[in-house]
């Protein structure tokens, strides 16, 4: 055993193969020149899909370790909206380069303390030159730059434009206000399958927005109301029973038969007569109600839907602020209070079908529209939507902070606890956290300060006669700050005084010297990654992490350490090179080069294309996979153990740890 | 615990569309599409081998419905034109001709898919902006305050399916019918929403197309009802009649709860009871001045005794699909209940009659002021039956989408060769920040360009199926068809009369050219024109918004076809 347990070198290898058979069955389908793939249920249904994660499970992988890769490229896309197959192409040329790199345990625990030492100060230091700040309204044309490459990796070529105007249309009108944005998007990734419908067979430029929400069924009565009508929700049949599931009626006499078929029909209509009284027009419910009931609403002039699901309720629910009625209390004729208002509630053709159309007033910020989903086949809108609820997921987190860990002094041991910090959010326990910042990072503050002083006379000599304009960008930056979230005021504007200059100090003069370059490494702040930062799409994040990984690597006096420094280093660079890989051959030649050579040279980086990506998403996505491959290479001692491969299966690897 | 059984892995295929058998169905189901085309279509049967029905049809809808096809790549495609069908009722074939040609035409070319499908949707934009916009010289505005355009509409969508078998004169019935039951179904009085009424097709097998008839109302059939009998029904003081509708049952044996148990003492009976009630009702009903009952499902035989003894007409077994138009018709609401009756629940009526056609008897329901009716269809064989009642609901439905929109596209293959014609020469004069946009060089535009303009052209190709030639004219851009059989001619215009769609004469040099099937065709010089004559009788018409979303959707399904990098089939 312990012999066995001595070599778990052999392994990276095989580790290695399975990841790269992984990797090349979601490359085909990565950035936006990769092609869809169909998978073909068992049932026989056929949907296109890019998804990493629906291509990932379609596999159905035998082997564990792969298993265990797949499910963490899934559990990141889960977390952040994107990257699964990003994921796994990163990991295998993380695990490929780590066995050309001779493996063994110590590269192992160096990819901690390389994490510690060198990606997170790659990342503060090297990557924050170059990132923009998305506003926190995201007006509508950041939108539609950071939804068109994301739908650009999810969508075929022809469909990302028309989608990504749709989306962004979608958030605009569900959130006139941009502070209403960010519940606006909780809400559309929550209840999306609530808030869209399809129509297969029509062009996807049929596609359009609708005001309200539209339930995929026809009116069980219809009744046309003029202007506003309320509304009335009911979750059990309106309809006494005369009797249930295991009770016995028993008759005793014709007339008492009679007698209770007429009490029934009488409650029935007494009870929509009620409901006509509290001048209730609409009543929605989650349960088929009988036919006495439809004929009641009828006649009183009450429009019934039926089934609806418990997603509708629940969205309705939350839009209006109402709770379903329960109409058997004591006093059935108790005034009705909890109504929804619409302002118009009427028939709607899609395709084919009959459907309800219902302009709900919201109580809260989000104002309900629905997006009409149109494609030549059921499985084309079903690829859409699934695309579209996760690019909300993906807009959420860019508005997520990684916040630095103290100092880099933790070594190894050291677990990456990249807290979520979402600014939107004023909860109290965020202002906690805030504050804790502040208290603990005091001497940081301080030093920062002095920091900025030094700084600010560091760009006077470098631009003397733009200085005054520097300051007014600086003070812009900070009320920026100020108008989005009043509770972080204190601590943004103490932090962020050497973060502003360092910003438009870059944007004029990009580190002519060496020295600015260390006057800003030593700059702290609170976190590694700010709310809303951005990149241009397109390899750049990877290009720029790699020229940054190597150049404080060679800070590092660990030999191993910088040893992974390269070989993650060299692995980034596996995704921009999937990316070209279809254009001319040496397209991505060209793109490093030039990429890299103004990066030497402190010229601003090549950039034309208008697409913007998280930072946030994709640093993560490092991070994750850094994680994934220690986690393998340690799982690999136990298979390690273990003689045959079936044995795996029946005992718990647990136990004999 | 895991299963037991062996979990088959997946089938992994990459580039499916470069696999043999993918390319063969493609091409076989190509030639099955492109020969049921059009008025000289060859028809297909359709039999399963071992007896049943026949079809003879040569309908997407219907072929596509019994066709099985064992390329997922190509069930993406039926699919899709089975739900453009769905959506649209007509251009079925158009859309799957031009899906196939284009995929054909497109996997041949050595420009990656993603470039290609960028260029293609410049392209679509470029043909749905020209069909859209004022100068588009292939379509022809419809004006509803005369029939001409629509006869004309309603004849290009009867005449365009052979196996219905019908004569010059059936057609010209058939299309005043069709047209006489969408007329029908239009409201005299519109308020802010109009709904558009229903047209009840009854079916009458065996019998001649010219026997054919439209009614206004509703027929219900009745095989118990004697003829000769005069109809004493009672009528309201404004001489019109009240009825009501029952869709609760009424004969007598709804007692059986859905859940639960009822346990009846010895001696009571719920038949009685619920006879009693029955009978209850039947007195309401005749103390209400009530005249017809119509009940969707049966009326007990004692009740309608009691109903008929008191000069009240009862029709049962109506059925659900009767009973929205029969409640729109009549303004009646349907009684769920009979335990309880009110008075707002009738409607009226203004006559009612027996009609007998070939050997059913039929209840006729006449309203007021209607927009529902019935259209008697007959034709000689029961397939041939099936197939005019697809053309006649597609020649409705096409009228419908018309109202919405009114315009019309040239037919005969006229609006393809034009809009190819005008796709050659737009893409000839881009500005090269197109290309930019697009990511491609001007070679690989024109390589696409020219794919998508002869796979435009494979359609109206199509059209012919008798080995004339096919002729395109410089000036308009139309579709010209050549007799075959007919020696070698050095001048076309000795052999040529009309265009496909029948706008153009031969009155002028048109500079005609043989509309070729690989080679490129030449670019003309300047648009394709708009045809100076407006003739507006005995032209060919297809349907506006049927065709525009059959061209998009066709291109949009042959995107994603070629879009599709690999398949990955599930095996359990």
């Amino acid at each position: 055993m312990a012999a066995a347990m001595a070599e778990p070198v052999p392994e990276l290898p095989r580790l290695w193969q399975e990841a790269a058979a992984l990797a090349g069955a979601v490359r085909g389908a990565l950035g936006p020149r990769g092609g869809r793939a169909l998978l073909l249920r068992p049932t026989g249904e056929a949907v296109p899909t890019r998804d990493g994660r629906r291509l990932l499970e379609a596999l159905r992988l035998e082997p564990p370790a792969a298993r265990v890769m797949a499910a963490r490229a899934c559990s990141h896309r889960a977390a952040t909206g994107d990257g699964a197959k990003s994921f796994v192409v990163l990991l295998a040329a993380v695990l490929g380069g780590l066995r050309a790199a001779g493996g063994g345990a110590g590269l192992r625990r160096a990819l901690r303390a390389f994490e510690a030492q060198v990606l997170e100060r790659a990342a503060a230091r090297g990557l924050r030159r170059h990132w923009r700040t998305a506003p926190p309204g995201l007006p509508e044309a950041r939108l539609e730059a950071l939804l068109e490459p994301y739908l650009a990796g999810r969508l075929g070529p022809g469909e990302r434009r028309r989608l990504a105007r749709l989306c962004a249309e979608l958030c605009r009108r569900c959130a006139p206000t941009a502070a209403a944005r960010p519940e606006a998007l909780r809400l559309l990734a929550r209840r999306f399958a609530a808030l869209h419908a399809a129509v297969p067979g029509l062009p996807l430029a049929s596609s359009t927005i609708l005001p309200g929400i539209v339930l995929r069924r026809d009116f069980a009565a219809y009744c046309p109301a003029e202007g506003e009508l309320r509304a009335l929700l009911v979750t059990e049949p309106l309809q006494p029973a005369l009797t249930a599931p295991g009770v016995e009626f028993v008759v005793d006499s014709e007339g008492q038969y009679e007698a209770s078929l007429r009490w029934i029909t009488r409650r029935t209509e007494a009870l929509v007569k009620h409901l006509q009284s509290n001048s209730v027009k609409l009543l929605l419910s989650s349960t088929k109600q009988d036919e006495l009931v439809i004929y009641y609403a009828q006649l009183y002039g009450v429009s019934v839907v039926e089934c609806l699901l418990s997603e509708e309720m629940a969205l309705i629910s939350e839009i209006t602020g109402v709770s379903p009625y329960a109409p058997f209390g004591d006093d059935m004729y108790r005034e009705i209070t909890e109504t929804a208002v619409a302002s118009f509630c009427q028939p709607l053709l899609l395709g084919s079908k009959r459907c309800v159309h219902i302009g709900f007033t919201s109580v809260c910020a989000f104002q309900p529209h629905c997006l009409i989903l149109c494609g030549p086949v059921d499985g084309v809108n079903e690829q859409h939507a699934a695309a579209l609820q996760e690019a909300f997921t993906m807009l959420q987190q860019l508005f997520k902070t990684v916040d630095q860990r103290g100092e880099c002094k933790a070594e190894g041991e050291s677990q990456n606890k990249a807290s979520d910090v979402c600014s939107w959010d004023s909860s109290p326990t965020q202002k906690q956290i805030v504050v804790e910042n502040i208290s603990c990072n005091s001497n940081q503050v301080s030093e920062c300060q002095l920091k900025a002083l030094s700084d600010e006379t560091e760009t006077k000599i470098l631009a003397p006669d733009k200085s005054s304009s520097l300051v007014d960008k600086q003070k812009s930056y900070s009320t920026a700050v100020l108008a989005c979230n009043a509770d972080t005021v204190t601590a943004c504007e103490l932090l962020d005084v050497g973060k502003g200059l360092e910003k438009t100090c870059c944007n004029i003069v990009p580190f002519k010297q060496e020295e600015s370059c260390v006057g800003i490494a030593q700059d702290h702040s609170s976190s590694l990654i700010e709310a809303g930062s951005v990149l241009p799409v397109g390899g750049y994040f990877e290009i720029l992490l790699h020229y940054y990984i190597q150049y404080y690597a060679k800070q590092c006096q660990q030999s191993e350490v910088a040893v992974v420094s390269n070989v993650v280093a060299d692995a980034l660079l596996s995704i921009p090179k999937a990316l070209y890989r279809t254009t001319e051959l040496d397209s991505f030649t060209k793109f490093y080069l030039k990429a890299v050579n103004s990066l030497r040279k402190n010229q601003p980086l090549p950039g034309n294309k208008e697409g913007l990506e998280s930072v946030y998403c994709k640093y993560q996505l490092v991070v994750s996979v850094l994680h994934c491959v220690t986690e393998l290479l340690s799982i690999d001692l136990i298979i390690g153990i273990k003689q045959p491969v079936q044995k795996i299966e029946d005992h718990d690897s647990e136990d004999d740890f | 615990m895991s299963r037991l059984e062996a979990k088959k892995p997946p089938l992994f295929i990459s580039e499916p569309l470069t696999k043999d058998t993918v390319c063969q169905s493609l091409l076989l189901l190509s030639r099955i599409f492109k020969s049921s085309y059009g008025p000289a279509g060859r028809l297909k049967q359709l039999h399963n081998g071992v007896g049943g029905c026949v079809c003879t049809t040569s309908q997407s809808s219907a072929l596509l419905r019994h066709l099985s096809v064992s390329s997922p790549v190509l069930r993406v495609l039926t699919a899709s034109v089975q739900n453009h069908v769905s959506r649209c009722s007509d251009c079925g074939l158009f859309t799957a001709i031009l899906c196939c040609s284009l995929i054909e035409n497109f996997r041949s070319l050595n420009v990656a898919p993603c470039t290609v499908i960028k260029i293609t949707k410049n392209l679509l934009s470029l043909c749905t902006d020209y069909l859209k916009s004022e100068a588009c010289g292939c379509r022809v505005s419809v004006d509803f305050s005369s029939v001409e355009t629509l006869v004309c509409l309603v004849r290009s969508v009867l005449t365009s399916k052979p196996a219905c078998m019908l004569n010059k004169t059936e057609v010209e019935h058939l299309t005043t019918l069709v047209l006489k039951a969408f007329l029908f179904t239009v409201p005299c009085h519109v308020e802010t929403n109009a709904v558009l009424g229903k047209c009840v097709i009854i079916p009458v097998k065996g019998r001649r197309v010219m026997d054919s008839t439209v009614l206004p109302g509703l027929l219900i059939e009745t095989p118990e009802i004697q003829l000769g009998k005069p109809l004493a029904v009672k009528r309201t003081g404004s001489s019109m009649i009240k009825i009501a509708l029952f869709c609760a049952s009424m004969s007598g044996d709804s007692f059986s709860p859905e859940e639960g148990t009822i346990a009846v003492r010895h001696g009571t009976s719920l038949e009685m009871s619920e006879l009693n009630q029955l009978l209850n009702v039947g007195k309401q009903l005749v103390h209400d001045g009530v005249g017809l009952v119509v009940c969707q499902k049966v009326i007990h035989p004692a009740l309608k005794q009691y109903l008929k003894e008191n000069h009240v007409m009862a029709v049962d077994r109506a059925g659900l699909s009767l009973m929205e138009p029969l409640s729109r018709m009549t303004g009646s609401k349907p009684v769920a209940s009979i335990h309880s009756l009110s008075p707002g629940c009738y409607g009226s009526l203004k006559d009612v009659s027996i009609e007998r056609v070939a050997s059913k008897h039929f209840v006729h329901l006449i309203p007021g002021d209607t927009v529902i009716c019935s259209l008697i269809l007959c034709n000689r064989s029961e397939t041939a039956w099936d197939e005019l009642k697809r053309v006649c609901e597609t020649a409705e439905h096409v009228l419908q989408l018309t109202m919405k929109e009114p315009l019309a596209l040239l037919g005969g293959g006229c609006t393809e060769t034009h809009l190819a014609s005008y796709i050659r020469y737009k893409s000839s004069s881009l500005s090269t920040s197109t290309f930019q946009d697009l990511g491609c060089s001007q070679t690989q535009y024109q390589l696409v360009a020219d794919g998508f303009c002869r796979s435009l052209e494979s359609v109206a190709r199509s059209l012919n199926h008798d080995g004339g030639e096919i002729l395109t004219d410089m000036v308009y851009g139309h579709c010209w068809f050549v007799p075959s059989g007919l020696p070698s001619v050095s001048n076309w215009s000795d052999v040529v009369s009309k265009c496909g769609c029948g706008i153009n004469g031969n009155t002028e040099d048109l500079s005609w050219r043989i509309l070729e099937g690989q080679s490129c065709s030449p670019v003309i010089q300047g648009c394709p024109k708009e045809p100076s004559v407006k003739v507006t009788d005995f032209l060919t018409l297809d349907c506006f918004a049927a065709k525009c979303s059959g061209l998009q959707v066709a291109l949009e399904t042959a995107n994603l076809v070629l879009d599709l990098s690999y398949v990955i089939e599930d095996q359990n």
